[in-house]
């Protein structure tokens, strides 16, 4: 008679699979996967301790260090929770930059995440290097209006630091004369690939009461099949201008994450064209000139402000106490939430699934651990 | 399945649950912004604040009943000059979309007063929300599957998100409340 | 589920290829797809055009070198004149206080004569390693004379070495304005008007020639020859300032110029009861490296011996942790 038993393996938290120090504690029956614990705390900065010490202003560099691929997206959820604290009044041209900045992470946020996750399907670096390659070439233009490639430090109270210019529009324009390439050439690459449906299909379902359940948002969320979708749900900047649809899943396994993705970099493409017809001439001003950025004090109150981040709901959660730094600082983080429906999204696959399953969660332990 | 004002929830509550919402919070019913100094810590009250048993009776009418069923945050606040620490519940309709629905929960600080039920069993979407506010406030959930640490190690004593927790020093250990 | 706030024309349901398997026609495709990139890559040209999706993308990196765009920030850096040798900086501490990890240090210049604070900074030191380039100080400075540098090959196996004071941060403006030419010239009107001011205020040498007196000379500026262009040659004169000069001990050096440095600020503050603590520990270690290199030096070590009798404990420590640093910045 033969015997099995179960048995407990560490997965993390150095691990490449882990994308960063996450620790999966998980117990598998032969190649089946019967349980699985996240392990946190491997990269814990104490990141809402240190809002609640710096000034509002001094913590917008470490709002980049939360999702870094990110950054701007983090810098104007940020920037929009201390707006709506303090009642500052953004220019129309700084909210369009802003748009502009978000539509563009994504595209590169996703462009890498589908990238890591087919390597983590064994697509090795093929598909990861030509996300990265457009990547690159996004995150040289956010080097030149913001200083630097990841760590932006972008937007301020009221606007942004820097103004877009020619230089930025011309090679903008540029860059989208390459992007509808670059989503034919992924899309043709491997969505029909053998390898890919039979890795992706029908893995890691999650389904659709069971994602509300869970708190899920972003892409995770839209793949299980509800359109919820923060920039048409609740709309902030300037997108309820733009002309754009939400893509969702009707499944909600690996394959159907993995579509609306590459679909919402089509809908990021087309938010950026609408974007730079609309964009006001540079006379409204970039930033609003009124707000003392460095000595910027809330009147005693809470807010509660959140974009439609790459990867979910990114929020903040901000009370004041009417000094120069926030009383109760909490981060919303989408890759955070997100995880916790990973464990139910795992059971019963196995094991060689579940770095995949991972992979189609999309997660930064920046924003994990904070 | 309709959309709440802020505030809303309130006067429905009175009427349709009259027995959960805190009565020590009554009496102060209004946005006190003005009345807290610089330097003070602020309460604000236009939402409805419950009592802590009766927040998963709470969670499963607004869910049901106006279709708020995407419990999006969980926050933790320490308030430390009024005594209490304060649990905010954002949730979502994912339907009709438009701004969150706040829960408010004001519970003591001290470990006898610190519960609250748990989410998870319904809302498995809170279960790490709920380690987190464990693991920096102190704020224990009976019902949840597996209350640990999720940030520091186990073996930490104190919670260091609390206010009255030191700042500067290693001797973290000689915090009170656990 | 109803989604009532959504438009049905707003939401599309992707296409799934819910086909049964095939003979590899899926894979087939996407390796023309690579194979069509590939040959490209192999016979077409090298472009940074951004619209290309095909060629060669790639960069050989320490032989070629993209051009830094102007607004690029890597380390900050303090400006001096050309002409003058004389600061920008007139320790106004804006830097200081908006410097999100707090790591930038500076003691204020005093009049020898009268005691009076002088619009320039004694002591300017700023901790590289835990700088985390959000170039905040270059934003908020009103004299712009702290800016961020485009040098980012600071790597080193020495870490106390990434605690940099004038030697390293000093730099000429006319480096500057290769780096950044128009972000200087929209300032460089009110800098140097503001400067002209400053100078007017400064008795005799104070805020100025900080690096080259330390190093006897010139070095400062020869070092800081410019390398922002697209391609310097491999291994050229990078643009930092002498280091090279700092010995074995810089561990000690390191503890001894933070010492001396909260010293001066307990002393700035009046020495409460909360900063003694720190300073008597700090008294010690101040003291076994004041020695190590009074023994090896062939000057005098008078400085030490004068330090008066009647002086209480604490004062005596602080003093002695300042002098510590000052012979460490000397090099002895």
């Amino acid at each position: 008679m033969l015997k099995t038993e179960e048995l407990q393996i560490n997965i993390g938290p150095q691990h490449p699979s882990t994308h960063g120090v996450f620790r999966m504690l998980v117990t598998v029956d032969g190649e089946t996967l019967v349980d699985l614990k996240p392990v946190f705390g491997y990269l814990h900065r104490n990141h809402e301790q240190l809002g609640e010490v710096n000034t509002y202003l001094q913590n917008m560099p470490f709002t980049d260090r939360l999702d870094y691929f990110n950054s701007m997206v983090n810098n104007h959820a940020y920037a929009r929770t201390i707006e709506t604290l303090a009642g500052v009044e953004v220019p129309e041209r700084a909210q369009y930059i802003r748009v502009i900045m978000d539509e563009l992470s994504r595209i590169l946020n996703h462009a890498t995440a589908m990238g890591f996750m087919l390597g983590d399907m064994g697509a090795w670096q093929t598909a990861l290097l030509w996300g990265m390659r457009e990547r690159e070439k996004i995150l040289d233009m956010f080097e030149y209006v913001s200083g630097a490639r990841m760590m932006c430090n972008y937007c301020r109270f009221g606007g942004v630091v820097r103004d877009i210019d020619d230089w930025f529009i011309t090679e903008l324009k540029k860059l989208m004369q390459g992007l509808p390439h670059y989503f034919d050439d992924f899309e043709g690459l491997l969505l029909n690939s053998e390898i890919l449906l039979a890795r992706a299909r029908n893995i890691g379902v999650l389904p659709k009461d069971l994602a509300l359940a869970y708190s899920v948002t972003g892409p995770v969320l839209r793949g299980s099949g509800v359109a919820y979708d923060i920039r048409k749900a609740e709309p902030y900047a300037v997108y309820d201008r733009f002309k754009f649809k939400v893509p969702v899943g009707t499944v909600g396994d690996v394959y159907d994450r993995f579509l609306v993705r590459i679909a919402e970099m089509r809908e990021s493409y087309k938010i950026l064209e609408q974007a730079l017809e609309q964009l006001p001439d540079a006379t409204g001003g970039f930033i609003n000139p009124k707000v003392k950025q460095q000595s910027l004090k809330a009147p005693a109150g809470e807010a509660y402000a959140r974009v439609e981040s790459p990867k979910g709901e990114l929020g903040f959660y901000v009370v004041s106490d009417g000094t120069g730094s926030a009383y109760r600082y909490k981060v919303r983080a989408p890759s955070f939430i997100n995880l916790s429906a990973l464990a139910d999204m795992c059971k019963g696959y196995t094991i060689a699934d579940v770095v995949v399953i991972l992979g189609s969660i999309d997660i930064v332990m920046g924003e994990v651990d904070r | 399945m309709a959309l709440l004002a802020r505030g809303e929830l309130r006067s429905i509550l009175q009427t349709e649950l009259p027995n959960v919402l805190d009565s020590r919070w009554d009496t102060q019913a209004t946005d006190q912004a003005e009345a807290h100094g610089e330097g003070q810590t602020v309460l604000l009250d236009f939402d409805a604040v419950v009592k802590a048993e009766a927040i998963v009776e709470v969670a499963h009418f607004v869910r049901d009943k106006f279709g708020y069923d995407l419990l999006s945050n969980i926050t933790a606040v320490d308030y430390l000059n009024h005594g209490i620490i304060e649990l905010v519940y954002q949730f979502y309709n994912a339907a009709e979309a438009g701004p969150d629905l706040r829960v408010r929960v004001r519970i003591g600080r001290s470990p006898e007063e610190c519960i609250v039920p748990s989410l998870t069993p319904t809302w498995p979407g809170a279960d790490l929300q709920e380690r987190e506010a464990y693991d920096m406030y102190g704020v224990v959930f009976p019902g949840h599957p597996n209350l640990a640490r999720i940030y520091m190690w186990d073996e930490f004593k104190g919670f260091p998100m609390r206010k009255d927790f030191p700042k500067t020093g290693d001797k973290y250990t000689h915090v009170t409340g656990e | 589920m109803t989604l009532s706030h959504l438009a049905t024309e707003d939401v599309f349901v992707v296409e799934r290829n819910d086909a049964d398997f095939r003979a590899g026609q899926g894979m087939t495709k996407g390796l023309g797809i690579v194979f069509r990139k590939f040959r490209k890559a192999l016979f077409g040209k090298p472009n940074s055009d951004r619209a290309d999706t095909e060629g060669q993308f790639n960069v050989q990196y320490p032989e070629e070198r993209l051009a830094m765009p102007e607004a690029y920030r890597n380390m900050p850096i303090l400006l001096y004149d050309d002409a003058t040798g004389h600061e920008l900086c007139t320790s106004c501490f804006q830097c200081e206080r908006i410097c999100p990890p707090q790591v930038i240090h500076i003691t204020q210049a005093k009049d020898p004569a009268t005691g009076k604070p002088v619009p320039a900074a004694a002591k300017f030191v700023l901790e590289y390693d835990t700088c985390m380039s959000c170039g905040y100080c270059a934003e908020v400075c009103p004299f712009d004379a702290i800016k961020m540098d485009h040098d980012f090959e600071l790597s080193t196996a020495n870490h106390p070495e990434l605690d940099v004071d004038y030697n390293r941060l000093l730099r000429p403006v006319s480096y500057y304005e290769t780096i950044a030419p128009t972000m200087w010239s929209d300032v460089k009107e009110q800098a140097m008007k503001k400067l002209q001011n400053n100078i007017k205020r400064r008795p005799g040498d104070i805020g100025r020639d900080h690096g080259q007196k330390i190093k006897g000379g010139a070095p400062v500026a020869a070092a800081a020859t410019p390398a922002a262009g697209a391609a310097p040659a491999a291994g050229a004169a990078k643009p930092r300032g002498p280091v090279a000069a700092i010995g074995k001990n810089m561990s000690e050096d390191k503890t001894a110029k933070l010492l001396a440095i909260r010293a001066a600020n307990a002393a700035k503050r009046g020495g409460g009861a909360a900063d003694a603590a720190p300073v008597a520990q700090a008294a010690p270690v101040a003291e076994a490296v004041a020695a190590a290199p009074a023994a090896a030096s062939a000057a005098p070590t008078g400085p030490v011996a004068a330090i008066g009798q009647n002086m209480s404990e604490d004062k005596r420590a602080k003093l002695e942790a300042i002098r510590a640093a000052k012979r460490a910045e000397r090099g002895e």
